[in-house]
């Protein structure tokens, strides 16, 4: 084949598939009532899959319980990855083109998620520039305090370049979290603590909000740094970092990370240094959450963990009749399992607040927004949420106010539910 | 082998410079001819259209492929020309990347230095213009590519894999790690960097949604690149390269400086991953130490591979499709599947098993890639007994013959 027939050939190719998405392409009868679409932009692949396949699941099922509708708009969804193959998890170009997609598809008017708070940090500035926004984005799984609150420099102004804010959340910040433990943590009679981090955005973030707060609230913190000690998540073994800490006596060790961070080690090398969890207690976020090999660990017996937001169990122990443990219910009729995690049902929440700020808006994404972010926000009472409670988001900030989190304990390699935390 | 190759370059030379004139020119229509497509066309068709292209040519991918280009065309410099496996050029991309988020953000807050950068003179940070970011980039990645390279010069194949795969692992850990240098943060860890500068033009700013002035830009780089290796490619270091790569004990005996050569090859090729990650920051607006990990280096080696090793076009064909794939083409080809039909499969989760599915087959019938270079091509076709009818075939088994 000669390099002009090879040429000719691709441009043929071309050719025939641009003509079958002309074809494709016929435009759509205009239909008498307005189509508004609301985008998931969720990570689909990697670890997190389970999760986000069952939220944009769950959101499904509540727009068909409600008709697929809100006001006099008929909503559909659209459904984007912000994970790649090659990075197996949320990539930051596929961010960048989904907030641009977002941004291009004229019909499309609001979006839930993202899953990551890395992503959003990329998304929420792009959808603030929209030119006939901003448009609004709604996040059920970012706790990274930084998005809507001063955290680190030039935090949160620098996601909002026009000035205005276009991004709110249902679930509430890695620093209420931090400040949850360190309340609970003075309850329980801790006098001295000492705290460790993994180093990573998140763990820092709660390791840092623990250690303000349990300063506040009285408690001696014997490690130096805003966020304590980091440890490598990469070492073999921690029992030199705990024979460094058994000096000081501490009446509890913080963990602020994640599991998957060598945890299991750290958890081994914590209880053979300084003794088991009821000598020198242990307090971890939900990091440490969900991890059955972590529960099952005997040397986790007797843990604290606080998780950001309400369990599904507590949820439905909280309000047998309220609509989360209806729409748990139905989800469980429908797809013949439960939801996985909690995101799903916060999923709902965010949805519940975008549905409502487009039946009080007249369908343009400025004024989506701006429903959310002035006069009296957007309020879902306590009988319509799924929660269990009112939730409101602040025209402010776009934080919740519900700032619940659930204190657990680990007992016989489970999690059990102690309480209901609302940081004060 | 290595004489005979080296016969033939002398007449190739000569008919190569025509041939890819026609594939430049091509290239450069192409590219006009997307550009007003988008630019002038996309805008006036029916909105059902329009979506069409926004699910399966959003212009965002578009820009994002140019930049898979960009690294390719440099990792093919290093791979497809001097033949020097590099399994590690991901931490050109992260060095590129960085480069622009000290050079072009408010990440080093405690200075403020301004120097052609468009942004307000209020932000601290260090905001210079994004072309001499560029060639910062592209400086310090060549320093890189040669402290990478010195190393490796003792070693082949296998070994010289395995040392450019440690250094790969090395500089993404870094940064990730770079937090706290004794006090000093170098990359703010896992945070990363961002909002990077906007890229300025011309007194404008290109924002968010100037897709297609970043497309224009990112086009020259590529078409810079190409340039860099065709010319390179024809002239005395090219050849050099080449016989490198053929072999490389024939080729030093025959006088060709090895140490130079080969760190040389590392240098362009690290200059081109810098561009790349420069561009790459400005396209995410941000850089975030996660992404760079080893299978970014893969993919690059396959798009290489794939496209044809050592023919620039074959790898910029390879590229674009591969990094199209990869963001656009399966995920929406799964929604039109699972819709139409409608099923509930994960397609993007089998991205792998295609991809590794088609690599085989690549392999097994077309081992010289998409877009072969001609030379690889006779190498590779040697010994075929099915050979078919292109001269140049011929005469190099006629050759071998005698």
């Amino acid at each position: 084949m000669t390099k002009l027939t090879r040429v000719v050939s691709v441009v043929a190719a071309v050719s025939m598939v641009a003509t079958a998405f002309v074809a494709a392409a016929v435009p759509s009868q205009a239909a008498a009532v307005k189509t508004l679409v609301i985008a998931t932009d969720l990570p689909l692949q990697g670890s997190s899959f389970d999760s986000n396949d069952s939220t944009n699941k769950a959101i499904a099922l509540y727009l068909k319980s409600v008709g697929g509708m809100a006001g006099k708009f008929k909503i559909t969804l659209k459904y984007y990855d912000d994970a790649t193959a090659t990075a197996g998890a949320w990539d930051a170009g596929q961010c960048t083109q989904n907030a641009q997609n977002h941004v291009a598809n004229k019909s499309e008017v609001a979006v839930i998620g993202t899953y990551n708070s890395g992503c959003a940090k990329i998304e929420v500035p792009i959808l603030n520039q929209d030119p006939k926004g901003p448009m609004l984005m709604v996040s059920q799984a970012n706790t990274n305090p930084g998005l809507t609150k001063s955290w680190n420099p030039g935090e949160p102004d620098v996601y909002y370049p026009t000035g205005t804010r276009n991004y709110a959340r249902v679930c509430t910040t890695d620093d209420n979290q931090g400040s949850a433990a360190a309340q609970f943590a003075k309850s329980i009679g801790v006098k001295s603590v000492y705290v460790l981090n993994d180093t990573q955005t998140y763990g820092q973030g709660v390791a840092q909000a623990f250690t303000t707060e349990a300063k506040k609230q009285g408690i001696t913190v014997l490690s130096s740094g805003p966020a304590g000690q980091g440890w490598d998540t990469l070492q073999s073994d921690y029992t030199a970092l705990f024979q460094k800490i058994a000096p000081l006596n501490p009446d509890m060790v913080y963990f602020g990370g994640i599991y998957d961070n060598n945890g299991g080690q750290l958890l081994k090398a914590k209880v053979a240094v300084l003794g088991d969890n009821v000598k020198v207690k242990l307090m971890a976020p939900d990091g440490f959450t969900g991890y059955p090999q972590f529960n099952s660990d005997p040397n986790a017996d007797g843990a604290y963990l606080s998780f950001a937001g309400l369990s599904n169990e507590l949820l439905v122990k909280n309000s047998p009749k309220g609509a989360g443990a209806k729409f748990l219910a139905s989800y469980k009729k429908t797809y013949k399992k439960d939801p996985v995690g909690s995101y799903p049902i916060y999923g709902v929440a965010a949805l519940q607040v975008i549905l409502a700020a487009i039946a009080k808006s007249d369908g343009t994404r400025k004024s989506i927004t701006e429903n959310v972010f002035s006069g009296l926000g957007i309020t879902i009472p306590a009988n319509q949420s799924v929660l269990g409670k009112a939730l409101h988001i602040s025209t402010l900030t776009g934080d919740t106010t519900a700032k619940d989190i659930t204190i657990e304990q680990v007992t016989g390699g489970q999690e059990q539910t102690l309480k209901a935390w609302t940081v004060k | 082998m290595s004489i005979i190759t080296r016969k033939k370059s002398g007449s190739k030379r000569r008919k190569v410079p025509a041939s890819q004139r026609t594939w430049s020119i091509g290239f450069l229509t192409l590219a006009i001819a997307v550009y007003i497509f988008y630019t002038y066309i996309v805008p006036h068709t029916p909105d059902g259209f329009q979506s069409q292209i926004q699910t399966w040519f959003p212009p965002s991918a578009l820009n994002e492929a140019l930049v898979w280009v960009i690294a390719a065309l440099g990792l093919n410099i290093v791979v497809g020309y001097a033949g020097l496996l590099d399994l590690g050029f991901v931490a050109f991309w992260a060095i590129g990347g960085y480069t622009a988020g000290w050079f072009m953000s408010g990440f080093f807050y405690q200075l403020n230095i301004h120097f052609g950068s468009e942004s307000p003179k209020t932000f601290p940070g260090i905001h210079l213009s994004f072309w001499i970011v560029l060639l910062l980039g592209a400086l310090i990645c060549a320093f890189f590519g040669i402290l990478i390279g010195a190393p490796t010069l003792r070693l082949k194949s296998d070994y010289l894999a395995i040392v450019t795969l440690g250094f790969g692992e090395i500089i993404p850990q870094v940064f990730v790690n770079g937090e706290n240098i004794h006090g000093f943060n170098l990359s703010n860890g896992t945070k990363g960097i961002s909002p990077v500068d906007n890229i300025g033009l011309f007194g404008k700013r290109l924002g968010p949604f100037d897709l297609n002035y970043k497309y224009m830009i990112f086009v020259f780089m590529a078409a810079l690149m190409v340039f860099i290796s065709l010319r390179l490619r024809s002239g005395r270091l090219g050849r050099a390269w080449l016989a490198i790569r053929e072999d490389e004990l024939a080729a030093s005996m025959m006088g060709v400086p090895l140490m130079k050569t080969k760190l040389s090859a590392y240098a362009v090729g690290a200059i081109s991953g810098g561009l790349a990650g420069v561009a790459y920051a400005t396209h995410v607006n941000g850089i975030f130490a996660e992404r760079f990990q080893f299978s970014i280096s893969i993919i690059l080696l396959a798009m290489v591979v794939l496209g044809g090793m050592g023919n620039v076009w074959g790898v910029m064909v390879g590229a674009l499709l591969i990094a199209w794939v990869n963001s656009t083409g399966l995920p929406a080809l799964g929604n039109e599947i699972n819709s139409t039909f409608n099923t509930n499969i994960n397609f993007p989760s089998y991205t792998f098993l295609i991809f590794g599915g088609l690599l085989i087959l690549m392999m097994l019938f077309r081992r010289e890639g998409i877009l072969p270079e001609s030379r690889l091509k006779m190498v590779l076709h040697e010994n075929d007994d099915d050979v078919d009818n292109e001269a140049p075939h011929k005469n190099i088994s006629e050759e071998e013959a005698l």
